[in-house]
C-alpha cells in the first residue's frame, strides 16, 4: 500500500500552523497557566473559524464530513504549540457524534482516563463507560477540581448523577479510539517542539569556549530521540488511515501509537531537558510548558504499558 | 466592484534562500503566498464585500506553473486567478514584470481597481505598482494604509514619515497597500477545499504580445555583482554621565521611533 497525505490534508495543517504560530505562542500558553480558565480563547476562536472544530461533524449537521486522516497533521500542530484547548475531546470525539455545537467545547472522562480536562469550562460533558456514552450540560453535573502537572490543562472528577447512557459502547469504543488517536498526534508534536527548541539551545549555548551542540554526546541524544519520534509517525498516521476507514485492527493500531508517541515524547522531554542543564528546570524557561504537557499526555487516554497489554491481548485473540 | 490583486509567489522566507549562477534567486523549491500581499488579497475581499458585487481577480508571475501561493490566496476568498508562466519570463526585470501584470490587467478586462503591495519581500524594488500604472495609463496612489470607494472615487490615507496625506483619485486606478492596512483573514478549510476547483487562467509570453519584450532579452537592467552584506555595526553606547537619558531620547526621535 502506498500512503501520503494530499495536498489539500497538507495546506489544512500549514494553514493551522499560521493561525497558531499567531495565537498561541508560549506566552499564550503561559497564560493560560495563570488565568481563570487555563485556555487560549483567540486560538480556540481562530480554529473555529477556519473550520477546524467541525471537520469531522457531518455535512448535514454543517460540518466538513472529513475524516480522522484528514485531522491528525492538525492535531500534531495543536502538540506543537502545547494548546491549552480541548480540540481533541471537541473536535475529534464531541463534533462528529453531535454531543456538541458551534464553538461550544466539550470534557471527556473514562476509566482510563478518569478526569475531565477543562471541564468548568465546556458546555458538554461527555463520560464514555463500559454501559455506553453519556453526556451532560456542564451545569448539570457536579465537578472537583483535581491537581494537575500541567498548570493549564485543569483536570475536574465528574459525577454525572443518574444521567442515562444516550450512546451504545459501539459509540464509546469509536469515541476512545478517537482520543487515543488524537493524544498520540499532540504527542509527536509536542516531542517535535521540544527537540527543535534543544536544537536551537545546544546550538547557542557555550561551554568550554565552544558551542555545546559540537559534542557528540549531545548530538547522539538528540539524534535517538529524533529517530523515536520518527519511528512513532508513522504507526500514529496508520492509526489515522485505520480508522478513517473503519478497520478491523484500528482499535490495535491505535494502541500502537500511543506507545510509541508516548515513549518519544517522553524520550525528547527527558533529552531536552538534559541537554538544557539548570535553565530546563526552570518554569521561566519555555520547555517547562511542552514538558508538563507531554508527561500528562502520556499518561492520559491509557498509558503506554496500559496499550502494550492491549496490544498483547488482541494478538492473543488472534491466534 | 471587481479588484485585481497583484500577487507574488515567493521562495519560503524562513528557508535561507540561494541564488543561482547567473545570480538570480533559486526558485525551485515550492513557493508562498508573500505575507506582504495577504494585505491586498484582504483589502480587495473587503471591498467588493462593501460594494455588493463584483470579484477578485488574482494576477501573478512566477516559473514552472506555480499555483501553491495563489491557492492561498484563492482559498481567502479570490474568485479567480490568471498565472503568467513561461520559460520566456526567466530574467525578467522590474519593468518586464509590470509589463506582464499590465497586460493580465488587460487580459482580465473588467477591473475597477488594482492593488498590490507597497514591494515584494524577496525583490524589494518597490517599483513595480506605479510601473503597472504608467503602463495602463491609470493614476498611482502609493502607500495606502487606509482605502474608501465612494462614488467612483478611491480615497486613501498615504503613509508618510510624518503621518499621512490623504489622496483621491478617479477609478479605475492602482493603488499600493502597506501592511497594516488590514488584518488578513486566516482561509478557512471551506476556502481551501474550495480553492482547488476555482478558475487559473495559464498564459504565456505570446499569448499576452510580449514575446523578446521580457525576459533576459527584455530586461533593462542585469546583475552584474553579487556580494555579502556588510556585517552589522557595533550600536552606539552611551556612557551615563547623567545626560545618557537625553542623548537616548535624542537618538530614538532621530530615527523617528518616537
Amino acid at each position: 500500500m502506498r500512503f501520503e497525505f494530499s495536498q489539500e490534508q497538507f495546506q489544512f495543517r500549514d494553514a493551522v500552523r499560521d493561525v497558531l504560530a499567531k495565537t498561541c505562542q508560549p506566552g499564550d500558553v503561559r497564560e493560560a497557566w495563570n488565568n481563570q480558565t487555563g485556555r487560549a480563547p483567540s486560538a480556540w476562536a481562530a480554529l473555529h473559524d477556519m473550520g477546524v472544530l467541525a471537520m469531522l461533524a457531518p455535512t448535514e449537521a454543517g460540518g466538513l464530513g472529513l475524516t480522522e486522516l484528514d485531522i491528525v497533521l492538525i492535531l500534531e500542530e495543536t502538540g506543537r504549540c502545547a494548546l491549552p484547548e480541548p480540540i481533541v475531546e471537541t473536535a475529534l470525539i464531541a463534533a462528529p457524534e453531535g454531543w456538541v455545537n458551534g464553538t461550544d467545547s466539550a470534557s471527556v472522562s473514562l476509566p482510563e482516563s478518569p478526569f475531565g480536562v477543562w471541564t468548568d469550562t465546556c458546555a458538554s460533558v461527555v463520560t464514555l463507560t463500559a454501559d455506553g456514552v453519556r453526556v451532560a450540560p456542564r451545569e448539570s453535573v457536579r465537578l472537583t477540581q483535581r491537581e494537575s502537572v500541567d498548570g493549564a490543562r485543569r483536570l475536574f472528577a465528574i459525577d454525572m448523577g443518574s444521567t442515562a447512557p444516550i450512546a451504545p459502547v459501539t459509540s464509546t469504543a469509536l469515541a476512545f479510539r478517537r482520543g487515543v488517536l488524537g493524544t498520540s498526534a499532540q504527542l509527536l508534536g509536542l516531542a517535535d517542539r521540544m527537540i527543535e527548541m534543544t536544537v536551537d539551545y545546544v546550538k547557542e549555548r557555550e561551554q568550554f569556549g565552544v558551542k555545546i551542540g559540537t559534542f557528540q554526546a549531545v548530538k547522539h541524544h538528540l539524534a535517538n530521540a529524533r529517530t523515536k519520534l520518527e519511528f512513532a509517525r508513522p504507526l500514529t498516521y496508520r492509526a489515522a488511515a485505520s480508522l478513517a476507514s473503519r478497520d478491523a485492527l484500528a482499535s490495535q493500531h491505535v494502541s500502537m501509537a500511543k506507545v510509541q508517541s508516548s515513549d518519544a515524547a517522553s524520550l525528547a522531554a527527558r533529552v531536552a531537558l538534559q541537554c538544557h542543564g539548570a535553565i530546563g528546570y526552570t518554569t521561566e524557561c519555555d520547555l517547562h510548558l511542552f514538558m508538563k504537557r507531554s508527561w500528562a499526555l502520556e499518561r492520559a487516554w491509557g498509558a503506554a504499558n496500559w496499550h502494550r497489554r492491549m496490544i498483547a491481548q488482541s494478538l492473543f485473540e488472534r491466534l | 466592484m471587481n479588484v485585481v490583486v497583484c500577487v507574488k509567489q515567493i521562495p519560503d522566507p524562513s528557508v535561507p534562500g540561494q541564488l543561482e549562477a547567473d545570480h538570480t534567486l533559486d526558485r525551485s523549491a515550492k513557493p508562498i503566498l508573500d505575507e506582504s500581499d495577504s494585505f491586498g488579497v484582504e483589502m480587495a475581499l473587503q471591498l467588493v464585500d462593501a460594494a455588493g458585487g463584483g470579484e477578485v481577480t488574482l494576477i501573478s508571475l512566477a516559473p514552472n506553473g506555480e499555483v501553491s501561493g495563489l491557492r492561498t490566496a484563492l482559498a481567502m476568498g479570490a474568485a479567480k486567478a490568471v498565472l503568467a508562466s513561461d520559460d520566456a519570463f526567466a530574467g525578467t526585470d522590474a519593468l518586464g514584470t509590470a509589463k506582464v501584470l499590465a497586460k493580465c490587467i488587460e487580459r482580465v478586462g473588467d477591473a475597477d481597481l488594482v492593488l498590490a503591495a507597497t514591494e515584494s519581500s524577496d525583490g524589494y524594488t518597490g517599483t513595480v505598482p506605479v510601473q503597472v500604472a504608467e503602463l495602463l495609463g491609470w493614476p498611482a496612489l502609493t502607500f495606502a494604509k487606509k482605502v474608501d470607494i465612494a462614488d467612483g472615487v478611491v480615497t486613501i490615507q498615504r503613509q508618510t514619515e510624518a503621518g499621512y496625506d490623504v489622496v483621491q483619485s478617479s477609478l479605475p486606478a492602482v493603488v499600493s497597500v502597506t501592511a497594516g492596512v488590514v488584518e488578513p483573514r486566516y482561509p478557512s478549510f471551506k476556502g481551501i477545499m474550495a480553492a482547488k476547483s476555482k478558475p487559473v487562467d495559464n498564459v504565456t509570453a505570446a499569448d499576452l504580445g510580449l514575446d523578446g519584450q521580457v525576459g533576459w532579452a527584455g530586461a533593462r537592467q542585469s546583475i552584474v555583482k553579487v556580494e555579502q552584506a556588510p556585517a552589522r555595526l557595533a550600536g552606539e553606547k552611551f556612557e551615563d554621565d547623567g545626560t545618557a537619558a537625553e542623548k537616548i531620547v535624542a537618538f530614538l526621535e532621530d530615527l523617528k521611533v518616537i
